[in-house]
């Protein structure tokens, strides 16, 4: 059956299913872009159209679920992209069995993370089959699956792991409570899980890799810590031989009523399995702006985090956290903590404080610095230090929102800053309507080939709920572009100048 | 020109058809930041049951939540419960109980890092607000946050809750 038929089918069964008693409930998504790519000429307009129709259809203890989703740009290479996925799952305790495309994380993710990050258009799915059973406390996972990553970067959406790899796994884990029953909450976490791949796209002899993991987590009343670690072991991609790595990431944190306090420390060596741009696993980087190195081959690093609203009027959020590569003639004291010229990493540092001077009134300043060494390539180091302001008000039927701030970039090659102002009005549950403009003074030599030689994006946005189940917005103008990063995954994203439509809808 | 007329009709058919219609909420369990294990069937039987879909890179999200603080004492009293949903990924899991705790939320806080909760409930936008009666219906919805969409928020449970108690003189 063709795609398009599969669809109509889809949509004949639900007009069906309307008069029986199943529920149908769903989401859409349609985005229209019309644009001018600015390091060709002016006249070059290009046009994208992208939708995605979810559906869903549930009867008692059975789910069916669909996913319609193409991507038509204007220009012939490289063509549309469109998909139909599918889940039919059927769930009652203490089992569940779902055939079709899902998403799974074992642990924290470091021995598999198959994710969608809907925001930044990172779709990591597997197709097969996943049962979970729930007894006493546990959980057990058994997995069969064929991955596949579609990913959007310059301007357009591919599917990076095309494959007919195949993915089997076991996640199991337990929780303990306390058997006499204490004021104090306390929860004890232990889990161990098993990935297997046979790589069969891989033409050298028996192409496998295995990941074995285990995790240990506490919760004590404000306390709480967990840890996990992952081993790999298989063969090399492309060239045969043995590979071997682990992984290990601990976090613990305190959290009382105005305060909270957490500190997160990573080490992969070997740990990241996947291809090319691309990763099964996806072990987590410290780093919240979701800058990683190289994504669990060869990190170390640490995060801490403190959050505190010491007054009712005011509260504080604190950031530091730092990755990088191994440096073997370092002490591992000295790889978590420092960045020297032989390694390539991230240093992130934030600070953020929020005030009220009254209840409808809020300030927020802060400061954001990055460095970065060895990611931006052909820049070898770059330090951007940006410090901020906003101030919103809300006068009962409209509020107002005004923000500044200003990027100081330095890098071993040049130096120059973007400056950017923003203004926001709206009425709620109606619209909102907001005007930004963002300016470069310069741009530097490396960057003109990226990113082109314009140093002026002004952009009007209107934000507007057609009922409490539509919201159109409407951009107009230009964006700058430039590397973005979510959850260790980074693009670099092609500056715009046109329109940009897109509709939400609930059903 | 077909496909953005599909796009645009489609959609606005499928919704306008039922606009206002109340929608089955999905069962769920999630685990909260506490590590206990929170389930629709067993708060809907307490009273109606609020949701915030929220991330800690949300920043209106968190404004939402901000918002409803001076009313979660009065929820407490009409046995309403409102869950603040997290969506951050595994690796913020770590941070999601300390800046809960330290803006003094007396919301239920609890983990999605798959996002399960978020296809089960087609959620499009961060962040979005959804109200379920004890009926299990979900009777509101509403994408993104504006300061001063609280109060319709607050509308909403108090009509509903008066609703309720005309129902309950009636029978």
């Amino acid at each position: 059956m063709g795609l398009k038929s599969k669809f109509l089918f889809a949509l004949i069964l639900t007009s069906f299913s309307i008069a029986a008693d199943i529920g149908i409930s769903g989401a859409n998504c349609a985005e229209y872009w019309v644009f001018v790519d600015s390091r060709l000429d002016s006249l070059n307009y290009k046009e994208h159209l992208t939708e995605k129709l979810k559906l869903s259809l549930s009867y008692k203890d059975l789910t069916l679920k669909g996913i319609f989703f193409f991507w038509d740009p204007s220009v012939a290479v490289p063509g549309e992209l469109q998909y139909l996925d599918y889940t039919a799952q059927y769930k009652r305790d203490p089992v569940s069995i779902l055939y079709g495309t899902y998403y799974t994380t074992f642990g924290r993710g470091l021995c598999l993370n198959q994710f969608l990050d809907e925001d930044f258009n990172n779709d990591n799915s597997l197709y097969g089959l996943k049962t979970d059973f729930r007894f006493l406390n546990s959980r057990l996972t058994l997995l069969t699956g064929t991955p596949r990553n579609i990913f959007f970067e310059e301007l357009t959406y591919s599917i990076k792991n095309d494959t007919t790899d195949q993915i089997r796994g076991a996640d199991f884990e337990m929780k303990w409570y306390p058997i006499f029953a204490t004021e104090t909450n306390i929860v004890t976490t232990i889990g161990g899980r098993y990935v297997r791949v046979n790589r069969v796209t891989d033409l050298t002899p028996k192409a496998f890799t295995e990941l074995f993991g285990g995790n240990i987590g506490f919760k004590i009343g404000p306390w709480d810590s967990y840890f996990e670690y992952g081993r790999q072991w298989g063969t090399k991609p492309l060239v045969g031989g043995r590979l071997k790595g682990e992984g290990m990431l601990v976090t613990t944190g305190l959290a009382f009523p105005g305060f909270g306090f957490s500190v997160q420390y990573i080490d992969y060596d070997n740990m990241g399995f996947g291809g090319p741009g691309y990763r099964y696993n996806e072990p987590p980087t410290p780093i919240k702006s979701g800058i990683s190195v190289n994504r669990g081959i060869d990190e170390i690093g640490y995060g801490v985090s403190l959050v505190a609203s010491p007054f009712d009027f005011a509260s504080v959020e604190i950031d530091n956290n730092k990755v990088s590569t191994h440096d073997e003639a370092l002490s591992e004291f000295e790889q978590i903590l420092k960045i020297n010229d032989r390694m390539d990493g991230v240093l992130e540092q934030t600070i953020k404080i929020i005030t009220h001077p009254t209840f409808d009134f809020e300030i927020t300043v802060g400061l954001d610095k990055l460095t970065k060494q060895g990611i931006e390539l052909p820049i070898e180091k770059k330090t951007e230090t940006k410090p901020y302001a906003d101030l919103s008000c809300d006068f009962g039927s409209f509020f107002v929102d005004v923000g500044y701030e200003h990027t100081f970039v330095s890098s071993d090659t040049s130096d120059y800053y973007d400056h950017a102002a923003s203004f926001s009005i709206g009425k709620p549950e109606l619209l909102v309507l907001s005007l930004r403009y963002e300016r470069r003074n310069r741009v530097p030599g490396w960057l003109i080939t990226k990113l082109g030689e314009e140093t002026g994006w002004p952009m009007a946005e209107l934000s507007l709920d057609i009922t409490r189940r539509h919201n159109l917005r409407i951009r107009v103008g230009g964006e700058k572009g430039g590397l973005i990063c979510s959850g260790g995954v980074c693009r670099f994203e092609e500056p715009f100048r046109g329109v940009k439509m897109v509709l939400t809808s609930i059903f | 020109m077909r496909k953005f007329v599909l796009i645009i009709m489609l959609p606005m058919l499928l919704v306008l058809a039922d606009e206002g219609e109340a929608i089955d909420a999905p069962d769920f369990a999630l685990e909260d930041v506490d590590g206990n294990t929170v389930c629709l069937d067993s708060l809907i039987q307490k009273g109606p049951v609020l949701m915030s879909f929220w991330a800690l890179w949300c920043k209106m999200c968190i404004k939402e939540l901000d918002a409803l603080k001076p009313y979660a004492n009065e929820f407490d009293s009409l046995n309403i419960t409102l869950l603040a949903i997290s969506q951050d990924k595994t690796r913020a899991v770590p941070k999601v109980k300390p800046f809960a705790m330290s803006h003094k939320w007396k919301y239920d806080v609890v983990l999605d890092p798959e996002n399960t909760m978020r296809d089960l409930y087609h959620v499009q936008a961060m962040p979005t607000f959804f109200i379920i009666d004890q009926n299990k219906k979900i009777i509101f919805t509403h994408q993104g946050y504006k300061p001063g969409d609280e109060e319709i928020i607050i509308s909403m449970v108090r009509e509903l809750l008066a609703k309720g108690e005309e129902d309950g003189s009636e029978e």
